[in-house]
């Protein structure tokens, strides 16, 4: 199980049976078809304008699916997501999809995004009624028609001043202004903080003389949109308002009403982004005028079945051949739930290219017991495992996500066996309950050992496993290329610093632990020598003249040398982050023993032991994450991964609600 | 004071360690959140993505509290059966403290960096988030020999009798 082997498939079928065919290749999805080639014979279809139509349905219902969820209980949050599609089989799919219902949903679609968008209309509406409101307030005392200019004999003016007068006050300054034989009268309607709102009449004879007088004050007159009188005005406007609250009420619980329709449009949706799929891929076929052509990838398992479907349903020419050398095949990877887990990890760097293998079922193990490592902690791994079995039971997961949880699973197992051979189950909670509540001394849990008992021993060992991991990684080089038929660049590439590194190990082990037997490190001497000698004779191959070769070769040993130095030191992390998450644990622990009281002491630790443990969890799990992925991308796959896949996309029933399955 | 000397030294390296690279990882979460709220304005649905982003440079405050609180219980400070250690000791433990309260500090800010930059990659091209994970990861490696090399160091004075 690996990558599966890819067949061209080309089929040419009668005219009449093409949306047939293309129907049966969509409900199978597993072919991926190819562009059309550009031929004098053939033409190809215009499907634009009745795809867009159909896209435009599709907006229309994504919309009111939008409205509607705001109003359905439970729609939209994390767990809804999970709960998986619904069921259809593809009969009842296919005779509901020509049903007069069809045009029922589309109705109801339109319908919805009608109200919501006349209930956006009138939420402006209320806005701008409240602030034409806002300005009518002040004007509410006064009895006469806002924009009124003039009776029979007099002027009249209404407007406000900016300051606030007392009525004399205001009389006084207007008369010092005027000339002597100009009079007026003067209401003041209301004054605010700074402003003063005023009626003042005058007679024909003087209203010049006021209406400057005015002016130097600073007068402005009453804002046009002010009509009537005030007080009516506003009442009118209340009225208004009301009328449009209730509407929008009713037209909410229309909207309210039609919750029960979700999943019409769920099917809406799906039915439409099928349609939309089904005339992109139209548009690759060839059309002559009788006939079309249209070719594409299937799985090699597939191909044979799927011809002879074919051939039997259809009057069709179906040839599967082998695709060229230089075609640009896309990658499907298929593996058992323990390696598809890792399968995410590797499509995140980049999916295997035409020479690589599928590294999944061999890094899968890897993944998981690194990460275990950086975990660490029994407990934390205990709730992984428990959450995702949890997650397995409760929902139907697909696809990725169903990779995802696979992952944490497998992940948290191993973190559960990481953690026992350390001895850390919350850090050391169980420990510290004996101590503190039954007086009783537990000795270490460590089936192994206790890192923070003795780093420089998990950094060694952290060195062995990196060794290990990058050992794997070169071993895939020499199958690669033995498998390849470079079997001298296999054996020349991948031996030399197998010697290299095993030698040297030993050497740089010493330097911290003095129990190196002599014989094991001059064994180790040799063998370092054997392979950089070896490294620096035959990396310059490629060369053409003597110095070339020599050169080249100094450089792979300079590389080689502090590479794999550097890579090694990479797996210090290993140490690094195991100790973080078991001494930041204990810290936890520590700080919820802190009281004297029992009583106090239980609760408190209770608290602490929830809030800190969750905390750690969280952070070292996306630290554990992080690094695990870092390992690989940066350390592992630089080994012998090419990468630069292209992801296999068969036309398929691509739909997010319902499950579309094929009867038996 | 002049018998406790070596204590102090020691008690204040474990309290630089944990400051600087507490203070560095502030900074550093504090910088990548920005941006990342930036990307939730336009669309929520990337807050794991980018969570992620903003939780790696505070990885470093970490790291200082963690060699903090194993020197001051290497010290006996925290725990029982205190005694005072000599003022050559005193002055190791500090020095040991150093590279991460140092490292821990500027890794943390130049993590944020690249985090941050990554918060573009994950608002522009959600599918290649794991690169930009990858990018900020390998700013980490540093701080991490930092914290590797200072706990080392320090449980290694313990053992020393001077």
């Amino acid at each position: 199980m690996a990558k599966l082997q890819m067949k061209r498939i080309e089929i040419l079928a009668l005219l009449e049976s093409s949306k047939e065919i293309l129907d049966l290749l969509q409900v199978k999805g597993i072919v991926e078809l190819n562009e059309r080639v550009e031929c004098d014979f053939f033409t190809n279809l215009n499907t634009h304008s009745s795809a867009g139509l159909f896209q435009k349905h599709l907006e229309q219902a994504k919309a009111a699916y939008d409205i509607l969820s705001q109003y359905a209980v439970g729609k939209g949050s994390l767990f809804a997501s999970l709960e998986g599609r619904r069921e259809i089989t593809v009969t009842d799919y296919l005779q509901k999809s020509e049903s007069k219902e069809m045009d029922e949903y589309l109705q109801q679609s339109i319908k919805i995004n009608l109200l919501d968008k006349s209930i956006k209309e009138d939420q402006i509406e209320l806005a701008q009624i409240k602030t034409q409101k806002e300005k009518i307030l002040p004007w509410l005392a006064l009895d006469i028609e806002a924009q009124t200019k003039s009776t029979a004999q007099s002027k009249v003016f209404v407007g406000h001043l900016p300051q606030a007068y007392r009525k004399e006050e205001l009389e006084e300054n207007l008369t010092v202004l005027l000339d002597d034989e100009s009079f007026f009268h003067l209401d003041i309607i209301d004054t605010e903080k700074d402003r003063t709102y005023i009626t003042l009449i005058s007679h024909d004879c003087c209203a010049q003389d006021v209406d400057k007088g005015l002016k130097l004050l600073g007068f402005s007159p009453v804002p046009d949109e002010l009509r009537g009188i005030p007080a009516e005005q506003l009442k009118a406007l209340e009225d208004k308002t009301r009328a449009l609250e209730s509407g929008i009420e009713s037209k909410t619980n229309q909207i309210k009403e039609l919750v029960v329709c979700l999943e019409n449009l769920e099917f809406l949706i799906d039915y439409f982004s099928l349609r939309i799929e089904k005339y992109e891929n139209l548009e690759k076929l060839s059309i002559g005028n009788n006939v079309f052509f249209i070719n594409g990838y299937v799985a090699e398992k597939y191909a044979d079945s799927l011809a002879k479907e074919l051939k039997s349903k259809f009057s069709a020419l179906v040839t599967v051949t082998q695709p060229d050398e230089d075609e640009d095949v896309p990658v499907l990877l298929s593996n058992k739930p323990f390696a598809a887990g890792v399968e995410g990890i590797t499509e995140m760097y980049s999916l295997p290219g035409k020479d690589d293998y599928d590294p999944n079922p061999v890094m899968a193990f890897f993944y998981y017991a690194l990460f275990g490592i950086m975990l660490s902690d029994a407990g934390y791994g205990l709730l992984m495992v428990l959450a995702m079995l949890f997650a397995k039971l409760k929902f139907k997961l697909e696809g990725n996500m169903k990779k995802t949880v696979d992952m944490f699973l497998y992940c948290g197992l191993s973190t559960v066996v990481w953690g026992a051979l350390f001895g850390s189950w919350f850090g050391d909670i169980i420990q510290v309950v004996a101590s503190e509540f039954f007086g009783k001394e537990i000795p270490s849990l460590a089936i192994w050992f206790e890192p923070v008992d003795d780093p420089m021993k998990m950094l060694l060992y952290s060195f062995l496993f990196g060794i290990m991991h990058l050992f794997l990684g070169l071993g895939i080089r020499f199958y690669t290329l033995w498998k390849n038929n470079q079997k001298l660049d296999a054996v020349l590439d991948v031996v030399p610093v197998y010697l290299l590194v095993t030698g040297i190990a030993p050497i740089g082990a010493g330097v911290v632990i003095s129990t190196i037997p002599d014989s094991i490190s001059s064994l180790g001497k040799k063998m370092a020598l054997i392979g950089a000698l070896l490294i620096v004779l035959t990396s310059g191959r490629s060369a053409k003249n003597i110095i070339g070769k020599l050169g080249g070769g100094l450089y792979a040993l300079y590389n080689a040398g502090a590479g794999y130095m550097g890579d090694i030191l990479s797996y210090s992390r290993l140490l690094a982050l195991g100790l973080s998450t078991g001494v930041v644990a204990s810290v936890v622990n520590l700080l919820g023993t802190m009281p004297q009281n029992k009583v106090l002491k239980a609760i408190m630790m209770v608290a602490v032991f929830i809030f800190g443990q969750t905390v750690n969890l969280a952070i070292n799990l996306i630290g554990a994450y992080v690094h695990t992925n870092r390992l690989f991308f940066v350390e592992f796959f630089s080994k012998f991964y090419e990468g630069g896949g292209r992801a296999f996309t068969p036309l398929k029933m691509n739909t997010n609600y319902l499950k579309i399955k094929e009867e038996k | 004071m002049m018998e406790n000397l070596g204590t102090i030294l020691a008690v204040l390296g474990a309290v630089i360690a944990a400051v600087l690279s507490g203070l560095g990882s502030t900074r550093g979460v504090g910088m990548v959140g920005q941006a990342a709220a930036g990307v939730i304005t336009e669309d929520p649905s990337k807050f794991g993505k980018v969570l992620i982003l903003v939780i790696m440079p505070g990885t470093q405050g970490l790291y200082g509290f963690l060699t903090a609180f194993l020197q001051l219980v290497q010290l006996n400070i925290i725990g029982s059966g205190f005694e005072p250690v000599s003022l050559t000791k005193g002055l190791m433990y500090f020095g040991a403290c150093m590279p991460i309260a140092v490292v821990g500090y500027f890794s943390a800010v130049a993590q944020a960096k690249a985090a941050t930059a990554g918060v573009g990659i994950v608002a522009k091209k959600p599918a290649e988030s794991g690169k930009a994970l990858t990018f900020a990861a390998m700013v980490e490696t540093y701080a991490v020999l930092a914290l590797l090399i200072s706990i080392l160091a320090m449980f290694s004075i313990t053992g020393l009798n001077i």
